[in-house]
């Protein structure tokens, strides 16, 4: 990295790498700049978080934050797009985040190899721009969900199950959060179903809506929640509510009331 | 009058049984909509009760506690059934 990559400016190299996305209809270059100086908490990266990651990572978004504990196995390998056949065994973090750099030498990689508690969740929180939730657990989602309302970022959560997928893109303060959707945790299925061409397309959504917010492009999908269900063929959004009883953001002021 | 339903997420394809469009009582009330669309799933299969509500792209809530509104000819139900998965 020279020394203009390690500033918030673009280089020339990095220009000619970001050419295709910077013009009409996507990313003005104040919009790639702003890309290179923001940080992206993604967790999980597996099915989904890994396409996520990936797509931040190669669009140019100057920190990248990965946490996924454990080792990878063979059934993860339908859908888990940043390991591979010799990784087989060997720590996700670690070797998804080499691989990651190995596809943008501008973006600096964090690999976090276990899974945030709620401490670490708040303080990975606070040092991000923009948190993905990409966890197959809901406990862990909300978790994330709580982290994200108290350093006030916004909050992105992607799932699936089978052949559908669900993504809510929530501001804290201003949009419903999570915990508004999910009062009560709903049971954990730890064996779920998954195709891997639906996290992956879930995960790049995220992606999307990420790129678009810390870039400051197009219109996100704020308090929306998108419902991809590729099993009937069928794609919805719905406006979300925000429930004002709500334990995690209903004490909370809105952006415009807080400043 | 006919609504449509599309039940998605968790647990879709316990829908299969279930008519879109879907045959509901004049100014029937969401509560009641989702009973008939409950009705028609097997027999050892239930709605959660965090399955989400929403009706004509607004989320209402959940199967637990929702807004109430009334349905008109053709609106849409969906009940999205919690996800997480990775």
């Amino acid at each position: 990295m020279t020394e203009d990559e390690a500033t918030d400016t673009l280089s020339p190299r990095e220009r000619e790498r970001y050419d295709r996305q910077m013009g009409p209809g996507v990313l003005t270059a104040e919009g790639q700049e702003k890309l290179k100086s923001a940080t992206a908490l993604v967790t999980r990266t597996g099915g989904m978080g890994g396409p996520a990651a990936l797509m931040l990572t190669m669009a140019g978004v100057g920190r990248v934050i990965i946490a996924h504990g454990g080792e990878l196995i063979s059934p993860d390998l339908n859908r888990q797009i940043l390991g591979s056949e010799p990784l087989l065994g060997k720590p996700r973090a670690l070797y998804f985040a080499a691989y990651l750099r190995s596809m943008n030498r501008y973006v600096e990689v964090e690999d976090i190899d276990h899974e945030p508690d709620d401490e670490e969740a708040k303080e990975l929180a606070e040092r991000s721009d923009i948190v993905l939730s990409c966890p197959p657990t809901m406990e862990e989602r909300l978790r994330l969900n709580r982290a994200a309302s108290e350093a006030r970022v916004p909050f992105l959560d992607a799932a699936q199950w089978g052949m559908t997928g669900t993504l809510a893109v929530m501001k804290p303060g201003e949009t419903a959060c999570l915990q508004c959707l999910y009062p009560e945790e709903p049971p954990f299925e730890e064996l779920f179903p998954v195709v891997g061409a639906i996290s992956s397309a879930m995960g790049s959504l995220a992606a999307l809506e990420a790129i678009k917010i810390l870039s400051g492009s197009g219109q996100p999908m704020w308090n929306r929640m998108l419902t991809y269900d590729g099993y009937h063929g069928q794609i919805r959004t719905s406006d979300l509510r925000r429930d004002p009883h709500c334990g995690c953001c209903s004490s909370m002021p809105s952006a415009r009331e807080g400043s | 009058m006919k609504i449509r339903v599309l039940l998605t997420g968790r647990g879709y394809q316990i829908a299969q049984h279930v008519p879109d469009p879907l045959e509901v009582p004049d100014g029937c009330r969401v509560t009641e909509a989702i009973a008939l669309v409950a009705q028609r799933l097997p027999a050892d299969q239930a709605l959660p009760d965090s399955c989400l509500v929403a009706v004509q792209g607004k989320h209402l809530g959940s199967v637990r506690s929702h807004d109430e509104a009334t349905l008109q000819e053709g609106d849409e139900l969906m009940l999205i059934a919690p996800v997480a998965g990775g």
